[in-house]
């Protein structure tokens, strides 16, 4: 049995001057990998170019086997991919079952009652079974969001790239999802970029954080959480040696750095401490490149 | 969680059935579009009203192909643009822009037939033998109507599609269709003071539609210059070259360069059949 699996080799892609990756090697196989970086980091840059909605400016992508700069290819590698765009935007009119099926329709489902029983399928799996017949432009930002993911959900491909797909989505609706994309994974390479570390925390088995275009970590979401263990403490007031600080709802002060006071009351660290270290730029900070697991 | 996460799985040869059913929902979306609706409803009308004591077919074939025609193209402009937002969903799917657009085209078929419907309405109200078709012969007279009611409602909504996938303005359908209805006025009324003048047939011409007969303000009906046959093939010359300029967009590698290909023999026989309508028919206009 033939694994499915995505490379990239020394992936590259500038828009005009402005450099968004720069020799990014990756390999992914089934399984949730979460992406993580700041603003501009290049994340929906790489999303796209998985996506094959973008092509690489230097550098080698394979997507399950297949260039995706050959055309014939891009169209098979078309053939195994849900995508969820970070800005989906929507035909005027249209309802959600009307978008999803005519969606459906692209990807190849012909026989009407397969596709609609497809298309009913998927808006279940988002919570979106009793809104089929309401009108897009009439939902809510979150709910648009799900209808976004429902279409990328069609017959469960093997690749599913979802670019921050819980933002402005309720939290049972999040831990929903997390269900549903889990489930895929079992067979599907998902790659999802978000902000929500938690989300990346309660699915996914890896993490990859960029910034500024490169790869700064790549590695299991446990083993960059240990990597602040004793990095992060409690205090009454903000710790000067700390790269960040910030009040919790108790009214004391979260501290998370590389220099700790030996009396400091010491916590459970989480991914986003383990990721606030990671970029908080501390003197300790190891280049990304050795930290690149 | 009752969803099953089992899905059958579509085709992976499945390309000539899923055009089809493309084709067949965008037919379905535009034949429900507000605008055509509009203008199907606007030529009903014109078309159902008794003709009276009419003693020129210019003044009632233009409407077929301002309403199914112009307002075809506004509607397939709109149709086109309609999922321009959901590009980057509907852009990363198995169908390629140019298969996309290929559905769009055949949409037109749509207007074509109520154009030809409309056809045989105007012959039915106003026989061939008429008087008010001028000095053509029989045949030309059906050239006259074939490229004054059909073509122009199917060459409206192709030139739409095109347009809508190469120009992003919203307002870009209606501003050419104020262009072409400008140009042509312009050019029929240059034509009435100097009928016989080559050059200013070879303008008229340049439109994708033109009167061959005008009464004006005279007891005599004018049938002016050039060939309706061969305006006949630079219409479809026009309309070859808008389907092709919308299948360029998105097209690559060795479609790309076919499609660049066919440009440039449909632009070559545009010519031809412009040049070939310009100088046929009547060397002169022929006022009876």
């Amino acid at each position: 049995m033939v694994t499915a699996s995505i490379s990239l080799r020394g992936v590259g892609r500038t828009f005009g001057a402005t450099r968004a990756l720069a020799g990014v090697d990756l390999d992914l196989r089934p399984g949730v990998t979460g992406l993580l970086g700041p603003n501009g980091a290049g994340k929906t840059t790489l999303l796209r170019l998985l996506a094959t909605a973008l092509p690489p400016t230097r550098g080698q992508v394979r997507v399950l086997g297949l260039d995706p700069d050959v055309p014939a290819e891009r169209t098979g590698i078309r053939r195994q991919l849900g995508y969820q765009p970070q800005e989906a935007g929507f035909p005027r009119g249209f309802t959600a079952f009307a978008f999803v099926d005519y969606i459906a329709l692209l990807k190849e489902w012909t026989q009407p009652a397969a596709r609609h029983a497809e298309v009913r399928r998927v808006l279940d799996l988002v919570g979106l079974s009793d809104l089929g017949a309401k009108r897009i432009r009439a939902m809510s930002g979150g709910q648009r969001r799900r209808v976004a993911l429902a279409q990328a959900l069609l017959g469960s491909p093997p690749v599913l790239v979802l670019d921050e797909p819980t933002t402005g989505v309720d939290p049972e609706q999040r831990v929903t999802l997390r269900t549903v994309l889990a489930e895929i994974a079992r067979t599907s390479i998902v790659v999802l970029s978000t902000h929500q570390t938690e989300d990346v925390a309660a699915l996914c088995e890896r993490v990859i954080v960029l910034d500024r275009g490169r790869v700064c970590y790549d590695g299991p979401v446990t083993d960059l959480v240990s990597q602040a263990a004793g990095r992060v403490w409690l205090a009454d007031q903000p710790d000067p040696a700390a790269s960040a600080s910030w009040r919790t709802g108790t009214g004391r002060y979260r501290n998370v750095g590389a220099r700790v006071r030996n009396d400091a009351e010491h916590v459970e660290p989480s991914l986003e401490d383990a990721y606030l270290l990671l970029r908080g730029g501390s003197p300790e900070h190891e280049p990304a490149e050795e930290m690149t697991s | 969680m009752t969803a099953t996460l089992a899905p059958a799985r579509p085709a992976a040869d499945a390309d000539r059935a899923t055009f089809a059913a493309l084709a067949a929902r965008e037919t379905r979306r535009f034949a429900v579009n507000p605008v055509f609706l509009f203008a199907v409803a606007m030529t009903v009308w014109v078309l159902s009203t008794d003709p009276g004591n009419v003693t020129e077919i210019d003044s009632v074939n233009w409407i077929p192909a301002v309403f199914l025609g112009g307002f075809g193209m506004m509607a397939t402009f709109w149709l086109t643009r309609s999922m321009g937002a959901s590009e980057p969903v509907v852009g990363v799917t198995p169908v390629t822009l140019p298969a996309r657009t290929a559905a769009l085209c055949v949409v037109a078929i749509v207007p074509f037939a109520c154009g030809g419907l409309a056809l045989l309405r105007f012959v039915q109200l106003i026989p061939v033998g008429d008087p008010a078709y001028g000095a053509f012969s029989p045949s030309a007279r059906i050239a006259v109507l074939v490229g004054q009611i059909a073509v122009p409602s199917l060459g409206g909504p192709l030139l739409g599609v095109a347009l809508g996938r190469w120009v992003r303005f919203p307002g870009a359908a209606f501003v050419l269709f104020l262009i072409l209805f400008g140009w042509g006025n312009l050019v029929t009324a240059l034509s009435i003071s100097r009928p016989d003048s080559t050059p200013l047939v070879v303008l008229r011409l340049f439109a994708p539609f033109s009167f061959f007969t005008l009464r004006g303000n005279t007891a005599h009906l004018t049938t002016w210059r050039g060939s309706p046959w061969f305006f006949l093939g630079w219409q479809l010359a026009l309309c070859a070259i808008a389907v092709l300029a919308a299948l360029l967009r998105g097209a690559e590698g060795r479609a790309r360069l076919r499609i660049v290909r066919a440009l440039g023999v449909a632009g070559a026989v545009a010519v031809v059949m412009l040049v070939l309508a310009a100088t046929g028919g009547f060397t002169h206009a022929v006022t009876a």
